[in-house]
């Protein structure tokens, strides 16, 4: 299969987000959170859809002005590659260190403190 | 109308020192003689606490053991996170592993011989089974803001990103009523708390990654500062004494049956019981030396002290916490009752 359809440019996914907003409600607005240190990713196709129906979900209420969309790690313990470079004066790389560093997060209840209602639509873990 | 009672350590300040979280201890005994389960007492106690909170209990008839490799009587059975009285159902609670000590246990563990010896009628219980935990490597429980890791020895509020670390030494001295010593962690236990032994579902570690003589840190003359700024709650010095006596008295030497952890290591030097310094890694030795517990100072002459004389001076020769503080556990601790 064309990976094209199992995975979204991340551009297109921020993209696809904005859409989902102004789609139906031009004068809403959204907020996107957690992706900030991302420059290049693919975002899970069939995951994309279902966030740009519960994004079109949420901003289509009488009651909701704006939208924030803050992606979180699913499991708050992330695990990370940390490579230490050494780099000569003719900017060529002469070791790299590889390392390895654990990183805990909050969970979700961290912004889900404030709500009304929380709905939570995700599968268990091990299923997409 | 049943009673449960509970300790708490309430998150805010204790003099100058920064509590990051509520902290609460509950012991198995007053959840039984409430006809509750574990889990909904954790439930039921959790919902009434404000703020972030880590919370273990207890079970006082049991045993553990620390992170050098002393045994010691009472065990955290399970310990949990909330927040604003919620716990994340996938992340939230956790229970520790009871291990059967078998002799092949003790054959592959040599420390828990000082179970065989002292402590053979008590269940033991150290972290918990990787097989039923979902955060992927530490033994650690979330919810929203609070984290307990290390198998309910190291609270966090992960917002704030304020820690505080409880030694089980200490958690057991506020389970007993007994005093307590409130500092920084320091360098010293900065450099010890790497001082580990080989334990399978160990607190730290689920496998038996580092043996007695060696570090879990690896990090040379950075390990002294690694939680060196770090509040900390532990017991005081005399009675990490005794417990440390009572193991070297039936034959534990530090760096092969116990970790070499600068307080055993002082201890074992001044009642001048073996250390077994060749099997004492580079690595740890790095760490050691970095604090001043190098091989020449620990085989340095010294006037050899009795049982009673290293308690009796333990403040005076045993390294640990920064600023002490020793206060009664009733200074810090509240104990509060629900009606269930």
């Amino acid at each position: 299969m064309d990976m094209k359809l199992m995975h979204t440019k991340l551009p297109e996914f921020i993209e696809k987000m904005k859409r989902a907003v102004i789609k139906n409600t031009p004068n809403k607005t959204i907020e996107i959170k957690g992706l900030e240190n991302l420059k290049c990713a693919k975002m899970q196709s069939l995951r994309t859809g279902r966030i740009e129906l519960s994004v079109g979900e949420l901003a289509s209420r009488d009651d909701v002005e704006k939208i924030e969309l803050i992606v979180i790690p699913r499991i708050p313990e992330t695990m990370h590659t940390v490579i230490v470079k050494g780099i000569g004066k003719d900017g060529k790389a002469k070791k790299a260190i590889l390392e390895v560093i654990n990183i805990i997060h909050p969970t979700e209840e961290v912004e889900t403190a404030d709500c009304e209602e929380v709905e939570d639509r995700r599968p268990s873990l091990g299923k997409h | 109308m049943k009673k449960l009672l509970y300790r708490v350590i309430e998150q805010g300040k204790f003099n100058d020192i920064l509590i990051p979280l509520n902290i609460v201890f509950i012991d198995k005994r007053d959840i039984d003689s409430c006809g509750l389960e574990i889990d909904e007492a954790i439930k039921k106690i959790a919902s009434g606490i404000q703020g972030p909170a880590g919370i273990n209990v207890f079970d006082m008839g049991a045993s553990t053991t620390s992170s050098d490799g002393i045994v010691l009587d009472g065990a955290v059975i399970k310990m949990a996170a909330s927040d604003n009285g919620k716990i994340n159902k996938e992340f939230g609670m956790l229970a520790m592993q009871e291990m059967r000590v078998t002799d092949e246990l003790i054959e592959e563990e040599p420390h828990l011989m000082q179970w065989k010896k002292y402590y053979n009628d008590r269940k033991l219980f150290r972290g918990p089974n990787p097989a039923k935990k979902l955060i992927p490597v530490h033994n650690a429980v979330m919810s929203g803001r609070a984290v307990n890791n290390n198998s309910a020895t190291e609270m966090m509020n992960v917002v704030t990103m304020e820690e505080i670390l409880l030694p089980i030494f200490g958690q057991l001295q506020i389970m007993k009523d007994e005093n307590v010593l409130i500092g920084l962690t320091g360098e010293y236990i900065s450099v010890g708390i790497g001082m580990t032994v080989a334990e399978k579902y160990g607190r730290v570690f689920p496998t038996r990654q580092f043996r007695a003589g060696d570090t879990a840190h690896g990090s040379g003359e950075y390990a002294k500062t690694l939680k060196q700024h770090i509040p900390c709650i532990v017991a005081p010095k005399r009675v990490i004494a005794k417990y440390t006596i009572d193991a070297l008295k039936i034959g534990m030497i530090p760096g092969r049956h116990i970790g070499c952890s600068p307080v055993v290591l002082t201890i074992a030097k001044y009642l001048g019981t073996k250390i077994d310094f060749d099997n004492i890694t580079l690595k740890a030795q790095a760490e050691l030396g970095s604090v001043g517990i190098t091989f020449d100072y620990l085989k340095s002459p010294v006037q050899l002290l009795s049982e009673k004389e290293i308690i009796k001076r333990a403040d005076e020769i045993i390294p640990g916490v920064e600023n002490p503080m020793e206060i009664k556990s009733s200074e810090l601790v509240i104990k509060r009752i629900i009606e269930i």
